[in-house]
């Protein structure tokens, strides 16, 4: 096992170098870079400018760039965002747990309520239920994220029981533990809502369609025909084999949740790494992007690592050698 | 054996049991409508995409009357308007009984070109020179929304289907070559494949639309941005045919093939891929609306099809903001439009899974 | 005083013509209290907390509450007053100026503010080549820098190489304290210091309040500071208030929606949030103000670059379009067809100013009203452009030069602005109905800056400036040398004789000391530009903003915006 999750990681090393360097010359192949707007501003010289860009080196080829870079990661340096003038490493540390909260709420919400209603559906297999689940999931599948968030904001202001945006109260610092607890968990209400209601049409359907392979296997006829109750023959065992195959998609939502949320951190000014990455790529802060983009990659694959390792735990049909 | 006979008796077993399922035929129907429609949108548009007048900013959709001010029936008309601001700023749009323009089929107004080719005039619908009529109402520089809604079905569907078809067309030739080569060659394109779907999806949108130079045309901004999403998307569905050809590479007519002396393009090409067509057809339509979605996020932070040019994106985009909804809830029906068709795509594309896919019934 | 481009509409709150009501509604009987906060909203993070090294707006938003210069400008009067020089005088010559510092001032972690305090500041901060900064070249005059020396620890004296009629306005300078500041500076650090990841007590400063807490992406908060040297008129230690709280919210929506909910207590808005917002005043306890003109500009521009790529030695501009954009007849036809009063109606439902001069109508003292107006008229831009030769000769609905090339040009704009795009969708159609072939594309905006500055491969942009009341800071765009000047920037010598003019102009009102004399300069260049059509200006918003109903000592105005006094305001 312990061989297995290390050659994972190796393998993936050369990925990430592969996908760094990409990204790396894209952001310098446009045209233009942060200081050109600076030029803009009339009170700021040429010999000011020059400046800036001898002390960033970006007047040197990419490819000493690149490394520059590469070699200062292995160092743990990040690099200096020229946006915010410290280095990345800080303006990311605050905002990285934020999001990693959205996601994770997102992530309980949507497992929490996608998975009950697959078992319904299947269960209740082309009844009224199954249908209306159904039409539900596809109409949740087919909106824009975005505009639910808008949407869902825009109602909640009509009623005003949940807070708008943010993730903090004013007076969050007087809270005691509990207190800061639903604080927080009132204000990611919306755009965890938002950003669960297309995983939780996809999951659902998912979950329905294995319930309804497992709920078709020998086994299950063989535990009906032994006269179990309907209940135990569905709960504890076709159940768990249903949800065995899931498990794998829970890495990838994990790290789909880090990007999918841009826009929506926006909508919501949620302070979490989504908003900063769309103004650092249209600011080209190039080393922000970098490390921003690495971090989502490095969760991707943490994500896909554990979800092989949990697979590996509940399934024991499954080893990897 | 007779391949051919099974094949398409595979596929009339697929057609009986798609029509079986009443929801999905309707929401074909539905696509096939919104389909003609864009491509007969310069028609059935009373206006054409860029046809503006100012004095109509956000004027809400034209009620068609039967019964004029002095309650006696006539064709159906509508009256001239007139903007006014109340106290708050607001606008309101009065109703001019002095003016009625009555409705008229088959009139004359902004020229255009029948599938791109044939000069004409024509439109189904219209009122005469002077008024204005809005189906649907107007946006904020008094287009009319209906046309534009149309006009925008033509860039949308186009950026999903042909996107689609570039990134399958690059998808399955990797696959393809990947799974019947396997080896290093597999293993080296596999490690491209996994490297994209390592990359923030939508970071990497923006990243490549920033390459986009600016002097391009609207044209060229399009054909680019559908590039950009074909670049993005091709490589989870390589990683699906390769694994699929890992095992047709085994079957007897591909090693019959072989023995032939076909090229191993050919064999790739004519013996391998074509049995992947029943996935891949899925998979075309389960990604579609992955694009338009897509390019409704571009759209959103104004980096899509530029104004005059319509799309759903770029229309829906001018609505995403809390005032409007509240006085012009009309521009929200772009993303209707959006909603629909995505919902249909999807509808359709897993019944096509269930009539293709013997296992899952 | 900066002068920056606009990129995102930056909404200068302000009042110019109801301070005056207000005032005298203001003056019954409230006897100031202390306590309570006042949340606003931002658009954005601070970029950084050091005042010398950011580039741009949203750090000053915080660190004018922390930090004070020398003098400020008095936001009702427009005039300069004192802050941490109680007085000053000057020499015969108007170069030599001697400033006395304020006795008893001390920095928010207790230690005495003084002379040495502000030469470090200048000296070493400020004129110090290691480090990145744009207040330089505000205190250069040409290559010269101002000599700055202590007389005594409340006595400094400024040099200047030549008389700077802005001298005074410019040193609002931020004075920052020497005993943080100075071993940064020792170890060649201070570019990196005070950025936004440093505790809060290290950023010390002499203005009415302190940064409290910083949360990226939410909120920062400023508290009193109890050891400000300013009292009220009847002796209260000011400020009133206990605290300021800045919510980061990047959703001008979302803003909005907060407002309306009572959880903030300031919400600029744009001429098209109006109605839903007016409506509201008396159920949500709050008034919404109308304050005028914004400030800064908004236009179409033409490239009028005739120099040559040096590398390539190609001209930027294709010679065949420059001879249109060179053609004042052209510009000018151009300025007949920018439908103003329909931009005002459909992007502001009406509530905002047709532009018709650099300098907006709330500068006040150097506005001239009396320049050239263009009105919208499409029939008079085609028999401009007919008399000038510019016609349809073959029939095909496009426009001709007179050596028969067809009009078609390119039109920039940047995207994140969704007004300014939609000018620029506005202005290509009218341009399409004069029969010119117009390709518009909005841009991001760093693109568009390079190709402003450093490619020069553009043929007409829509953009703004953001602008002040002081005529001189915006040297760098008129000033035919200048880096922003737009349409044709850093000549060598003045490619017309308008230009030339300019720079005169501006040579000459820099060192002019008598207002009137300025003034008369000043008006004489505005009537050039609106001559001459360099700038093609369209339309500036009404700065409108809803205040809640529970402040005492408002008196909002045009330049400070709603809180200018903000030591003095105090919760009813």
């Amino acid at each position: 096992m312990l061989r297995y999750i290390l050659k994972r990681l190796i393998t993936t090393l050369p990925l990430l170098l592969g996908m760094s360097l990409i990204l790396f010359a894209l952001m310098k192949m446009t045209p233009g870079n942060y200081f050109d707007s600076l030029k803009l501003n009339p009170q700021i010289s040429p010999e000011t400018i020059d400046r800036y860009i001898k002390l960033y080196q970006l007047d040197k080829p990419l490819l000493v760039q690149y490394f520059s870079w590469l070699t200062n990661i292995l160092h743990l340096e990040f690099g200096y965002s020229f946006f915010y003038n410290i280095p990345v490493a800080n303006v990311i540390g605050g905002r990285i747990w934020n999001t990693f909260i959205l996601s994770f709420v997102s992530l309980i919400l949507t497992w929490g309520v996608a998975i009950p209603l697959g078992i319904c559906a299947a269960i209740y297999r082309n009844k009224f239920a199954d249908r209306l689940i159904q039409f539900l999931s596809y109409v949740a599948l087919s909106s824009p994220s975005f505009f639910i968030a808008m949407l869902l904001l825009y109602f909640v202001s009509q009623s005003g029981f949940l807070p708008l945006g943010g993730m903090h109260s004013a007076n969050y610092e007087e809270f005691n533990w509990i207190g800061r607890f639903f604080d927080v968990l009132r204000h990611v209400a919306i755009p965890a809502i938002a950003l669960s209601i297309a995983s939780i049409g996809a999951l659902q359907r998912i979950m329905r369609g294995n319930m309804l392979e497992v709920l078709g296997q020998q086994y299950i006829l063989t535990a009906r025909a032994k006269g179990l109750p309907e209940q135990r023959v569905i709960y504890v065992h076709a159940l768990r084999n249903a949800i065995n195959p899931l498990i794998t998609l829970l890495g990838y939502e994990f790290s789909g949740l880090l990007s999918g949320a841009a826009l929506l951190e926006i909508i919501c000014s949620w302070p979490g790494l989504g908003a900063l990455m769309l103004t650092a790529v249209q600011s080209k802060d190039i080393y922000l992007v970098m490390a921003t983009s690495l971090m989502g990659s490095v969760l991707l694959i943490m994500g896909n690592l554990l979800a092989d390792i949990l697979l590996v735990r509940l399934d024991p049909r499954i080893r990897y050698e | 054996m007779n391949k051919s006979a099974l094949g398409l008796s595979q596929w009339e077993r697929a057609l009986t049991q798609f029509c079986a399922n009443r929801f999905a035929v309707v929401c074909l129907i539905i696509l096939a409508l919104i389909h003609g429609a864009a491509i007969f949108a310069d028609f059935l548009a009373p206006y054409s995409f860029s046809n503006e007048d100012r004095t109509f900013s956000y004027a809400p959709p034209s009620k068609i009357h039967f019964i004029d001010e002095n309650g006696q029936w006539r064709a159906p008309f509508i009256y001239g308007r007139k903007i006014t601001f109340d106290q708050y700023h607001k606008r309101e749009y009065l109703d001019q009984v002095e003016q009625k323009y009555s409705l008229r089929f088959f009139v004359k107004g902004d020229a255009y070109k029948i599938l791109w080719m044939v000069p004409c005039s024509w439109h189904l619908f219209g009122v005469k020179e002077g008024g204005r009529i809005y189906l649907c109402g107007a946006d904020s520089r008094g287009r009319d929304l209906f046309s534009r809604l149309l006009h925008g079905a033509r860039i949308s569907l186009s950026i999903g289907i042909v996107g689609v078809l570039i990134s399958f067309s690059i998808g399955l030739l990797v696959g393809g070559i990947a799974g019947y080569y396997g080896g290093k060659v597999d293993d080296i394109l596999m490690r491209v494949c996994e490297m994209f779907m390592l990359f923030p999806g939508f970071y990497l949108l923006l990243a490549l639309r920033a390459v986009v130079p600016a002097s391009f045309t609207s044209v060229q901004v399009y054909v680019s941005i559908i590039i950009i999403l074909s670049f993005i998307g091709w490589a989870s569905l390589a990683r699906v045919i390769r694994g699929m050809c890992l095992s047709l590479k085994e079957r007897e007519y591909v090693l019959a093939a072989k023995t032939m002396g076909l090229s191993d393009l050919t064999i790739i090409i004519r013996h391998i891929l074509p049995h992947t067509l029943s996935y891949s057809l899925i998979a075309v339509m389960l990604s579609i609306p992955g694009y338009i979605l897509a390019e409704s996020s571009l759209s959103l932070i104004g980096l899509g099809i530029q104004d005059p040019y319509a799309s759903w994106g770029n229309l829906l985009s001018e609505a995403m903001g809390i005032v409007k909804i509240k006085f012009a809830p009309w521009i929200l029906l772009p993303g209707f439009f959006i909603l629909v068709t995505v919902m249909c795509f999807n509808i359709v594309g897993d019944a096509l899974r269930d009539a293709l896919d013997p296992k899952s019934s | 005083m900066a002068y920056f481009f606009s990129n995102y509409h930056c909404f200068l709150r302000s009042v110019f013509i109801v301070f005056f009501f207000l005032v005298s509604a203001v003056a019954r009987a409230d006897v100031p209290r202390y306590g309570g906060s006042l949340i606003l909203s931002s658009t954005s993070d601070p970029k950084s907390f050091n005042d010398i090294t950011a580039q741009e707006t949203s750090t000053h938003t915080v660190t004018g509450n922390i930090f004070e210069g020398l003098t400020r400008l008095n936001a009702i009067t427009l005039k300069v007053e004192p802050a941490l020089a109680q007085s000053w005088e000057v020499s015969e010559d108007g170069r030599a100026w001697t400033f006395h510092l304020r006795p008893k001032v001390v920095w928010n972690d207790g230690l005495p503010f003084s002379a040495d305090d502000v030469v470090f500041t200048f000296n070493d901060l400020i004129y110090n080549e290691d480090i990145v900064s744009s207040a330089r070249d505000i205190f250069k005059i040409g290559d010269e820098i101002f000599k700055v020396e202590k007389v005594d620890d409340l006595t400094v004296r400024f040099t200047l190489p030549v008389k700077f009629a802005p001298f005074l306005q410019s040193m609002s300078q931020s004075i920052l304290p020497k005993h943080k500041l100075a071993k940064a500076v020792a170890e060649k650090k201070f570019n990196f210091t005070w950025g936004i990841d440093t505790p809060p007590a290290e950023i010390v400063g002499t203005g009415p309040f302190k940064l409290e807490s910083y949360r990226p992406g939410e909120r920062f908060v400023l508290v009193r500071n109890p050891l400000y040297w300013k009292k009220s008129a009847n002796g209260d230690a000011l400020p009133y208030l206990d605290r300021i709280i800045y919510l980061i919210v990047q959703n001008q929506d979302t803003a909005m929606l907060k407002f309306l909910d009572g959880e903030v207590d300031l919400i600029s808005l744009r001429g098209f949030e109006y109605p839903m917002i007016k409506p509201l005043e008396a159920k949500k306890n709050f008034t919404v103000y109308d304050s005028g003109p914004d400030f800064g500009s908004s236009f179409f521009v033409f490239n009028q670059n005739t120099s040559r790529n040096p590398k390539t030695q190609k001209p930027f501009v294709d010679p065949v379009k420059s001879k249109w954009f060179l053609d004042i007849n052209f510009r000018r036809a151009i300025a007949h067809a920018i439908d103003k009063t329909k931009m005002i109606e459909i992007l502001m439902n009406g509530l905002g100013y047709p532009q018709n001069s650099d300098m907006s109508e709330s500068a006040g003292f150097f506005y001239n009203p009396n320049v050239e107006i263009y009105e919208y008229d499409l029939s008079k831009a085609k028999r401009i452009l007919s008399d000038a030769g510019y016609r349809d000769r073959d029939g095909d609905g496009v426009i001709e030069d007179s050596s028969g090339h067809p009009i078609e040009f390119n039109l920039f704009t940047n995207s994140g602005n969704v007004e300014r795009v939609q000018i620029a969708s506005i202005i290509r159609h009218d341009l399409q109905s004069l029969g010119m072939k117009v390709n518009f594309l909005s841009l991001e905006f760093n693109t568009l800056v390079t190709k402003l500055n450093a490619t020069f491969d553009w043929d007409a942009i829509v953009l703004g400036l953001t602008g002040g009341i002081e005529p001189h800071f915006g040297k760098n765009v008129w000033h035919s040398t200048g880096g922003l000047h737009l349409w044709y920037p850093q000549q060598k010598t003045p490619a017309t004789a308008w230009e030339k003019r300019v720079d005169e102009i501006f040579d000459q009102g820099v060192q002019e000391l008598d207002e009137n004399k300025r003034k008369t300069l000043y008006d004489e260049f505005q009537v050039i530009i609106s001559r001459q059509l360099p700038l093609i200006y369209t339309v500036l918003n009404s700065n409108l903003y809803a205040v809640r109903n529970k402040f005492g000592n408002l008196h909002p105005t045009s330049f400070g915006g709603a809180f200018h006094n903000i030591e003095e305001i105090y919760i009813k």
